[in-house]
């Protein structure tokens, strides 16, 4: 297998003092290859934004970060502080969840696209204000020419996403990383913009870390699966294997709670209980509380992740014994 | 643009006349006699009435009142009690010294206060945002005549290096006499300047276009100074043109203590010797100015906030 474009190693993001640190991302480990689009799914809490912003170093000052980032076989943890506006926005691009406060409302959205070129590639006045024309199309922006001027305030949500996406895809990333991109959308505008994403991808070839939590979104885009619980990846598989052979029992939840259009059931299930909040665990298996097949060994060591076939990792004592038997 | 400029003009002209009737209504209603204070308690009872004749007081009120906005709007303001010369030479005469004064003063304060408030807003909680607190204290604690006492006796009377009072004549001989004040009142603005930028700065920089602008690879001086301070600036606007009304009215102390001419001086006299039509005048003048700075105020947020642009 060739290199991986992006590869998080035991990445660690904790918060609180050194002495009683308070972690609310465990251990991450996975891939994303060139071109693919993996998907990182869990609740709200899971940490997985957090991991987001971990790859471009934009957590919040008070986060400590351990483990190793891999990009193109640099460690991003390692580089100086100095170096990383150097990756940022060139390298990889990043869009944001909230689409109506992730824009500077004085600068007008051209402007604003127009500094991500600035940052990183010297070309002339006039061929840098074409390049932004042409990214609003590409975007699908109607009528590009005349909206360049115009400011944040006066586009609708769906158009801001496309402004951020334009943003993110200025410098044509290897890598764009999407943060709940649709969550903040109506329906119709969100399946808009997936497909306005998709589009760039399959333009330019770039890979997409897709972060939601809606299963719908990752089913439709996704080649690949990242499932994260309670600050710990606890699935990993490509997105046949994991709608149809879940191994994780939070996995299994997930996917039974989704309503389907011939569901028979009286009631949609969900999984009991709630996401217990960050440093509460800190023994064994995070969703023991929740899990219908927690065994005594759930509650005193947090189980690796184990190979279930190709592709595809859970970290659970219980398929771990299946698998095995 | 302009329409928004018109507009906010013909808001003023109301407010403008409501000053004027409300100064009007309160010399109406001071208790004493005009006329006896222009000529003293012991004025001829004959040139007291010839005194209130050619005022006009014996007219009728509304009479009056029409005269006195007439003479208003021509910018005729009678002439002193005190000195009989026409009261718009006095403020001719000095409020040219005491804008020069609120202007520099204003700048320096700017110079000062934005660059503290910035680099205290970077380092929050760490010793430079703590030296601000502790200058900002002092600076909203320390009255200005004292400032302006210490700075006259260390630099003009100790190190002799600027002159001790008066405004000077000619552009560098000013400069170099208007210095010390402006620093004093500098030093005070700066103290609050600094304080509001500290505040919008850090509340800017948690927004999440500055999260975007790192994304894009901007680096820490652009994103504090390109999204940070662009958006900080409209609360800081405001806190500008208070300062400058403050200065404007404000700056009586250190007018006295540097011995410059000014209008705070011209009113402060004024008021000790019941010189009624200096008094009427200087009111309507800071009335004046409060609705032109709030104007241009006004106009500066549409410059800086397209939203308000947009909603006009």
């Amino acid at each position: 297998m060739t290199e991986p474009l992006l590869d998080i190693r035991n990445l660690c993001v904790d918060f609180g003092p050194a002495s009683k640190p308070l972690r609310v991302a465990h251990n991450i480990s996975f891939t994303v290859g060139a071109g693919e689009t993996v998907g990182l799914v869990g609740e709200s809490g899971s940490g997985k934004s957090m991991t987001a912003l971990s790859v471009l170093r934009l957590v919040p000052e008070a986060a400590r970060l351990s483990g190793e980032i891999l990009y193109g076989g640099r460690d991003l943890l390692a580089l100086p502080k100095r170096d990383m506006p150097e990756v940022r926005g060139k390298e990889i691009g990043m869009v944001f969840q909230e689409p109506m406060s992730s824009l500077n409302p004085v600068m007008t959205i051209g402007a604003q696209i127009e500094e991500a070129i600035l940052l990183h590639e010297r070309m002339p006045a006039a061929e840098r204000r074409k390049r932004v024309i042409d990214l609003l199309r590409l975007v699908g922006m109607p009528d590009p020419e005349a909206r360049v001027n115009a400011y944040p305030g006066q586009f609708s949500g769906g158009m801001r996403q496309r402004v951020m996406a334009a943003i993110a895809m200025a410098c044509n990333p290897r890598l764009l990383i999407a943060d709940e991109p649709t969550t903040a959308l109506d329906v119709t505008i969100q399946a808009q913009v997936l497909a306005m994403m998709l589009d760039i991808r399959d333009r330019l070839n770039s890979a997409i870390l897709l972060i939601t939590h809606d299963l719908g979104v990752v089913a439709e885009v996704c080649e690949r699966i990242v499932v994260m619980y309670a600050g710990h990846v606890v699935e990993d598989a490509d997105v046949h294997t994991l709608f149809s052979r879940p191994r994780h029992p939070y996995t299994q939840g997930l996917l039974q709670s989704v309503p389907t259009l011939t569901d028979t059931r009286k009631r949609l299930y969900q999984i009991p209980g709630s996401v217990p909040p960050a440093g509460t665990i800190t023994q064994g298996c995070p969703f023991r509380a929740r899990c219908p097949k927690r065994l005594d060994r759930c509650a005193v060591e947090m189980p690796p992740m184990v190979t279930q076939g190709p592709s595809h990792r859970a970290a659970c004592w219980a398929t771990a014994m299946e698998a095995v038997a | 643009m302009a329409k928004y400029v018109l507009y906010r003009l013909g808001d003023a002209i109301p407010t403008l006349f409501l000053v004027l009737t409300l100064v009007f209504i309160a010399m109406r209603i001071l208790p004493g006699d005009p006329a006896l204070a222009a000529l003293g308690p012991m004025a001829d009872p004959v040139q007291l009435a010839l005194f209130r004749e050619r005022m006009g007081l014996n007219e009728p009120l509304p009479l009056q009142y029409i005269y006195f906005l007439w003479d208003a709007i021509r910018l005729d303001f009678g002439r002193s009690f005190i000195s009989d010369v026409p009261v718009a030479d006095l403020i001719a005469r000095n409020l040219p010294h005491t804008i020069y004064l609120t202007i520099v003063s204003v700048l320096m304060g700017l110079c000062l206060g934005i660059p503290f408030g910035v680099f205290a807003a970077t380092r929050r909680n760490r010793p430079p945002d703590n030296a601000l607190r502790i200058y900002s204290l002092i600076g909203y604690s320390i009255p200005d005549f004292y400032l302006a006492a210490i700075l006259l006796i260390v630099f003009s009377l100790q190190l002799g290096w600027f002159p001790i009072n008066g405004a000077g004549t000619g552009f560098w001989d000013g400069l170099h006499h208007i210095l010390l004040p402006a620093m004093t009142l500098a030093m005070l603005k700066s103290a609050f300047m600094g304080r509001l930028t500290r505040t919008s700065v850090l509340e800017v920089l948690g927004r999440d276009y500055v999260r975007t602008a790192r994304a894009k690879g901007a680096r820490e001086g652009r994103v504090i100074y390109r999204h940070g301070l662009r958006n900080a600036m409209l609360p800081l606007s405001t806190g500008i043109g208070i300062s400058i009304l403050a200065t404007l009215s404000g700056s009586v102390a250190v007018e006295l203590v540097f011995n410059r001419p000014g209008i705070g001086r011209l009113l402060i006299d004024a008021i000790s010797e019941r010189d009624y039509p200096v008094i009427q005048a200087g009111v309507m003048m800071f009335a004046f100015f409060v609705i032109l700075v709030n104007l241009v105020m006004d106009v500066v947020y549409v410059f800086v906030d397209p939203r308000i642009r947009m909603k006009s």
